[in-house]
């Protein structure tokens, strides 16, 4: 057994439980106990010094909330009834900080062990209490080894994160954690704001298993402010992402302001990746860059090119 | 129902341990202590607590200078009650005039207690930056510090400099000349340091910290370069933004500069290898931990910050 499945839904009573685990990832994880009272309540007791004292808690009260109506909506028109798989890290993680060192750019790790390698067709990332919910939408080609993919979002308030892959053959699996942060969404530019429009770097691990694509582009998501016009800023974003090799698409990406100031895509793979690989990027202005990754240095050139690690299947 | 007996028994006992807890804050704000370090020049060390927790209002080291003819405030605490006590103190000492409001620079904790000054209609004074950062980071002081300000909290209570110093500055409190100096990026794009040349005390504002670990919010390499300047200053005593007053300024900057250099060097031997920004945080300068309070509350920005802003600058790396 590789994953243990919540009971696929066949009548109303059955939905509202199954909504309520998926809305609390740690209740999800703890099966034995009735669920519903357990995560308020604790919540609420580990928080009251802190409301008593009646300081400055913008997180707190959001903790209240359960962080609900986005993802009922969005789990309904992207996966209607299916059922999703929750419990085996083994198969899939999350890796996302508690307390981000960086509202503005949150680095967020989706990790695929073994038995998943290879067989995922479609990651997508959702920040519940975010302004636009759904981060992305990566597409894998057939066979594609992805071993993690890695992105930085923005997160505006004490939310669920959470990441939904379906397989190649079409069960879903989903991983969720909380993030604390605030202001994520309209924080003004700032960490390294600038740069030429559209340059995009690469940065690969020594053994060409995994490779960092930056691209410059203020990523604006309209709800920041000029601080010193106090307008708002216009969106402008990167709306598509796309890694090929030889013509082929490897990942296919849709993304949007959730990304932080200067998207970057980090992939993972259990092989070598194959060089060269095209990057190709469409902003919200229909703005288009390109740049391709020439594998490593010539000492390492032959273990890059030697295996179609993204794609072949 | 016993689980639901122990979780009443539970709340209960928080409740009132926070009302207790809330009782010791009401009683240090009663007790704002200021220590005279040398003639007429005056410090309330904060204390070293996160920005996130209850007493955070009063983590700054702030204080004030007292002259023939004025008083000079050098930053005013992270809430507008704290500047009040601040203002308190000021008058059970003297009833000479708060002529000037110095700021060191935009952080909430040496700035939200400038509205308590208001009535004395004194001079606000700060880097000539300071104003723009200000506006900058209005939107965040209103969400995040609101219960800091007077309630209902509003915008007219950040209360930015009238009197902007590009370089350098002299203010003359009477008998006693401060010299400012705005300094290029560092800790932030707008700090300020405050000598008095009378005693030969330098406040530093977070140009230094003392055992609370240095935040980030300007430029490392540049926070260096000001380091370097900084420790060629003959001083006889000097007030960090944080931590104990010190009478050696060059030991107490060289603690900070390892940090910085460790923190630059961790990012860019990160970067080059690849490393994605959560491991670059799980590895950078991690030999320091142990030098610093508030390592896991500041850190991981410190390294997430210069990372993203190492990412882009031109290197030789792919």
């Amino acid at each position: 057994m590789r994953r243990r499945l919540i009971a696929t839904v066949s009548n109303g009573k059955g939905a509202i439980i199954m909504l309520r685990r998926l809305l609390s990832p740690r209740l999800a994880r703890s099966p034995r106990r009735p669920p519903v009272m357990r995560h308020p309540i604790r919540v609420a007791t580990a928080l009251l010094p802190l409301l008593l004292y009646g300081g400055p808690s913008p997180a707190i009260d959001e903790a209240q909330t359960p962080a609900s109506g986005a993802w009922e909506y969005l789990r309904q028109q992207f996966y209607g009834t299916r059922a999703i798989g929750v419990l085996d890290e083994s198969f899939m993680s999350l890796e996302v900080a508690a307390n981000t060192p960086d509202p503005a750019a949150t680095p967020l790790n989706v990790r695929f062990g073994a038995a998943a390698i290879g067989h995922i067709r479609q990651v997508r990332v959702i920040i519940d209490n975010n302004p636009s919910p759904v981060v992305s939408t990566f597409e894998f080609a057939r066979g594609a080894r992805v071993a993690e993919i890695g992105l930085r979002v923005r997160v505006d308030r004490f939310t669920s994160v959470r990441a939904i892959a379906e397989t190649t053959d079409g069960t879903l699996e989903m991983r969720s954690s909380w993030v604390n942060a605030s202001g994520g969404c309209s924080a003004p530019p700032s960490a390294a704001e600038g740069g030429q429009l559209g340059e995009i770097r690469f940065r690969a691990a020594g053994n060409a298993r995994s490779l960092q694509v930056g691209i410059r582009h203020p990523n604006n998501s309209g709800f920041q402010i000029d601080p010193v016009s106090g307008e708002a800023i216009a969106p402008h974003f990167v709306s598509h992402i796309r890694l090929s090799t030889a013509g082929r698409t490897l990942i296919d990406g849709d993304t949007g302001i959730s990304l932080s100031e200067n998207p970057t895509l980090r992939i993972v793979s259990d092989q070598a990746l194959p060089a060269p690989l095209t990057v190709d990027v469409i902003d919200s202005k229909d703005g288009h860059f390109s740049a391709s990754w020439q594998g490593l240095a010539a000492g390492h050139a032959a273990t890059a090119r030697a295996t179609g690690a993204l794609g072949d299947p | 129902m016993r689980r639901q007996a122990w979780r009443v028994a539970a709340l209960v006992w928080l409740c009132l341990a926070g009302a207790r807890w809330h009782g010791t804050l009401a009683q240090a704000r009663d007790a704002f202590t200021v220590r005279e370090v040398a003639p007429g020049v005056f410090v309330h060390f904060g204390r070293m607590l996160a920005l996130d927790v209850p007493g955070h209002d009063d983590i700054a080291n702030i204080g004030f200078i007292v002259g023939s003819k004025c008083v000079a405030v050098i930053d005013t605490g992270g809430s507008s009650s704290v500047g009040r006590a601040l203002r308190a103190a000021i008058a059970r000492r003297t009833r000479v005039p708060v002529c000037y409001v110095v700021n060191t620079h935009v952080h909430v904790d040496h700035v939200l207690g400038n509205i308590a000054f208001k009535p004395d209609r004194p001079r606000f004074v700060g880097h000539v930056r300071l104003a723009a950062a200000m506006l900058r980071s209005r939107a965040f002081f209103l969400r995040q510090y609101a219960g800091d300000l007077d309630q209902p909290p509003s915008a007219d209570q950040l209360i930015a400099p009238d009197t902007p110093v590009e370089r350098e500055l002299e203010l003359d409190l009477g008998d006693r000349r401060l010299r400012l100096r705005a300094w290029p990026i560092a800790h932030t794009d707008c700090d300020l340091t405050v000598l008095d040349e009378q005693s030969g005390t330098l406040w530093t504002g977070d140009l230094l910290f003392r055992e609370r670990l240095p935040a980030l919010d300007g430029s490392a390499s540049g926070w260096l370069s000001v380091i370097g300047e900084l420790g060629q200053w003959n001083v006889r005593r000097t007030v960090p933004g944080h931590g104990a007053l010190t009478g050696d300024l060059g030991a107490a900057l060289s603690a900070e500069r390892r940090y910085l250099l460790a923190l630059i060097d961790g990012v860019r031997a990160e970067l080059e290898r690849g490393a994605s920004m959560q491991q670059a945080i799980q590895r950078v300068a991690t030999a320091e931990e142990p030098n610093w309070l508030l390592w896991d509350s500041t850190h991981p920005r410190n390294v997430a910050r210069l990372y993203q802003q190492m990412e882009w600058q031109s290197d030789p790396t792919n």
